[in-house]
């Protein structure tokens, strides 16, 4: 098991967090994700998944010219998104609680 | 279009190849943003986007599996034939692109357009010259006939390049089945020049335009060999030339028997004595004077030794025949006594 499979699941999750607190463009979010730890995260991935979010009605986009480089297309969290970030969030929460326990019943090291 | 502009056309033009098999819908809505996505992208950061991103096919497998999209494992001869043609396309592009600024130009393509009535005009000319070859059976030169009519080919000229130009001016508006036939019948026309002009330049390298050769360097090149004949008629066996200064004229090469190469060496002409052109006209008497000289001679030639003794011989013979004038005066002489 390797860090891309596992961020399949929760790749969904770590956007919309993203984007929680502060709107971004693709390259920016990215980034983002990456500072924050999940460097094997792969630029299509981040692209298709803010496409997938974006077709559930769960972001809304608009676009920033700008002067020196090209026009970006800034996604933000609506309502129906902050919702599903609330709910992922639990899930997640409890679902990496009951692991750890899991894992620490069995003396498996962290 | 920039260099970059073109990198991320392309770029969008392969993964959407490599996506072909999603429902149309759906791969218009994965892929209508990629576009200014990659933009982002390339402004962020130097190297091309291969290099950052991996082979547009390893990016729409990504894609496809983020997205949420079935998975491509069963692509189809179509969806591979277009995902090839799509990269075919854009390295032609790319090259297009790099070829275009030694020649000045910003594409390749560029410059290649303003050749294009260049072209429509040699194609008139390249039809009128195809007729040219049909009509007369393969003969051509540099001007068209029709039927070995100059005239005629020179009017087919002019109608043919005229409506050349039109059909390339019009191209744009061809539906399919025109536009095919033009493209066909273009191909012919070139390969049909190429072999033209590879028969012209064997014809100009060995100089065969359907004459006679002819010796430019020497008009003796041609002669083979060389046949004196007394003031009788009679051939003159192992006569030699010399010119003004006393050095041997050497013509010809021996190429009837072993012995005549052997008398090459001392260039004695004729070298092939049975290969003369006359005879004497008197079958009888004068043929029998040969003969015997002949038939000594071939004895004697072998050995060097008689040779120059042989030599000698026809000039006696020469000068025999030359002495009955000069002797006439002698028996004149003779009368004086009885005087």
């Amino acid at each position: 098991m390797d860090t891309t499979q596992l961020l399949k699941g929760v790749l969904d999750l770590a956007v919309l967090a993203v984007l929680r607190e502060e709107d971004g463009y693709g390259y920016d979010i990215l980034r983002r994700l990456r500072e924050a730890g999940l460097e094997e995260v792969g630029d299509a991935s981040v692209y298709g998944t803010l496409r997938r979010l974006f077709a559930a009605g769960l972001l809304t986009t608009y676009v920033v010219p700008s002067e020196s480089g090209p026009h970006r297309k800034y996604y933000s969290l609506n309502a129906a998104g902050r919702d599903q970030l609330t709910r992922s969030g639990k899930l997640w929460r409890s679902f990496a609680t009951t692991m750890d326990t899991l894992l620490d019943d069995r003396g498996v090291a962290a | 279009m920039t260099v970059a502009e073109q990198e991320i056309t392309d770029y969008v033009a392969r993964v959407r190849a490599a996506l072909a098999d999603l429902p149309p819908g759906q791969r218009d809505e994965l892929t209508e943003d990629l576009a200014d996505h990659l933009t982002e992208v390339a402004a962020e950061a130097e190297g091309t986007l291969v290099e950052r991103l991996g082979e547009p096919e390893t990016y729409a497998a990504e894609l496809r599996a983020a997205a949420g999209a079935a998975p491509g494992s069963g692509r189809n001869l179509d969806q591979r034939v277009a995902s090839a043609m799509a990269r075919v396309r854009g390295r032609l592009r790319a090259m297009d692109t790099r070829l275009g600024p030694p020649l000045g130009y910003e594409t390749a393509s560029d410059f290649l357009r303003l050749l294009r009535p260049a072209w429509w005009v040699l194609r008139g000319y390249l039809a009128a010259m195809l007729v040219t070859v049909i009509t007369t059976g393969g003969e051509f030169g540099l001007l068209p006939r029709f039927g070995g009519e100059l005239l005629a080919g020179l009017i087919m000229l002019i109608g043919f390049v005229l409506g050349s130009i039109w059909i390339g001016r019009r191209s744009a508006q061809l539906t399919r089945w025109p536009r095919s036939v033009v493209q066909v019948a273009s191909v012919v026309l070139v390969v049909f020049a190429f072999a033209a002009l590879i028969q012209a330049e064997d014809r100009m390298r060995y100089g065969d335009y359907g004459y006679d050769q002819t010796a430019v360097d020497s008009q003796y090149d041609r002669v083979r060999d060389v046949f004196v004949y007394d003031s009788e008629g009679r051939l003159v066996e192992n006569a030699r030339l010399f010119d003004q200064n006393g050095n041997p004229i050497r013509l010809g090469y021996p190429d009837c028997s072993e012995d005549a190469y052997e008398k090459q060496t001392l260039r004695a002409y004729p070298y092939c004595p049975e290969q003369a052109p006359f005879v004497p006209r008197a079958p009888g008497a004068p043929l029998p004077p040969v003969s015997p000289t002949s038939t000594s001679d071939p004895t004697s030639t072998p050995d060097p030794s008689g040779t120059p003794g042989e030599t000698g011989t026809p000039l006696p013979t020469g000068t025999a025949t030359g002495l009955p004038p000069s002797g006439t005066p002698t028996p004149t002489p003779t009368p004086t006594p009885t005087r």
